[in-house]
């Protein structure tokens, strides 16, 4: 019975791409995304491989690119990146943002992909249709461990952190004259 | 009762409305109508409204609350909708969670029994009220997201709550 409902909602994703407006220019994109081995060749606002290059380039770490089109419906390209600090994580976003700005520039509308978390820096995700990009801090990035929700791979067990503890960069006080012991003199 | 709901609804919800309340524990199933209601599907059925101050809701990821109550639904005097923030009270929470009981909380409504348009005239409805908490910057606190989340949380901006959910519908 759940698959009759499940695949009544495959229809009704395809047949409701409208409520993805905003990004005006995929709805071509979604009504064909459902085909199996479809040539990459769509109008997208960002491409893999110009995703990858800008990701070079800011020295973004530990980029992974999971394709995702068997799994999920309304994208078929997941990147995950980290930075090194929240200021590297929104860089990183600006500078995928600034890419695709020069790429429609001259026409008169510009379509932008929305970024969300931009004020908080440790998790941004630029959601360009087919393509979205998470920017994680490092410590976010192990603390929702999103790869293993995609990659069958890995293993199932989630670490139980708290949320204000895992991203908060914190140093020991010493309020003792002695000074710390090293773990290599102990 | 039961031919009626056979009738007048349409897509795969039929089965389920036909069943009715005696489907207990299968977990919440997104139905979708696109006919329209007349007068004796309205006598028939429970006129659903919007999450507002007072009402339990769900608690859907690994986060450690259980159910919470909305003190204040955000954006709207009448009410939070689908895809819309509330401020929760945790009501119930799991003993060694990353949030208790009494905590003050921000939650993004992922399943709501009133029902939400979609742009192509379909209507979604589910048939509890979930939601997934959040901190104050948007961030989800728990880890994963269980039970269907609907594809309206993509236009409101929630694409994290998205990513971390196993099923969408």
């Amino acid at each position: 019975m759940i698959s009759v409902v499940r695949s009544r909602f495959v229809t009704a994703a395809l047949a409701s791409s409208s409520p993805w407006k905003y990004l005006a220019g995929f709805l071509p994109n979604f009504s064909t995304s459902a085909e199996a081995a479809e040539a990459p060749s769509k109008k997208a606002l960002l491409d893999l491989s110009e995703v990858e290059k800008i990701l070079s380039d800011v020295k973004a770490g530990d980029v992974r690119v999971i394709p995702v089109r068997d799994q999920c419906d309304y994208t078929d390209y997941m990147v995950v990146a980290s930075g090194r600090s929240s200021w590297h994580v929104r860089n990183i976003a600006d500078a995928l943002i600034h890419k695709v700005k020069q790429k429609q520039r001259g026409s008169d509308r510009l379509i932008l992909p929305s970024v969300e978390g931009s004020e908080a820096g440790k998790w941004i995700v630029v959601d360009s249709g087919t393509i979205i990009v998470h920017a994680l801090d490092e410590k976010a990035r192990a603390y929702y461990n999103l790869e293993s929700l995609w990659t069958k791979e890995a293993s199932e067990k989630v670490p139980c952190l708290d949320l204000e503890n895992a991203l908060v960069k914190s140093r020991r006080r010493n309020n003792s004259k002695k000074p710390m012991k090293s773990v290599l003199t102990a | 009762m039961a031919a009626r709901f056979l009738s007048k609804s349409s897509s795969g919800s039929s089965l389920l409305g036909a069943l009715g309340t005696s489907l207990v524990g299968v977990g919440s199933v997104a139905r979708q109508t696109t006919s329209k209601l007349t007068y004796s599907d309205i006598f028939f059925q429970q006129q659903r409204t919007f999450v507002q101050m007072g009402t339990k809701l769900k608690v859907v990821d690994n986060s450690g609350a259980k159910r919470v109550m909305c003190i204040q639904a955000l954006k709207s005097k009448k009410g939070a909708k689908l895809g819309d923030i509330i401020i929760g009270s945790v009501k119930e929470a799991q003993p060694r969670g990353k949030v208790k009981k009494g905590d003050v909380v921000y939650g993004v409504v992922v399943r709501a029994a009133m029902q939400r348009g979609r742009c192509d005239g379909s209507h979604v409805r589910f048939d509890d009220n979930a939601v997934v908490l959040v901190n104050k910057q948007g961030e989800p606190i728990g880890t994963r997201v269980f039970g269907p989340v609907p594809h309206e949380l993509r236009k409101k901006k929630h694409v994290k709550i998205l990513a971390l959910a196993e099923h969408i519908a």
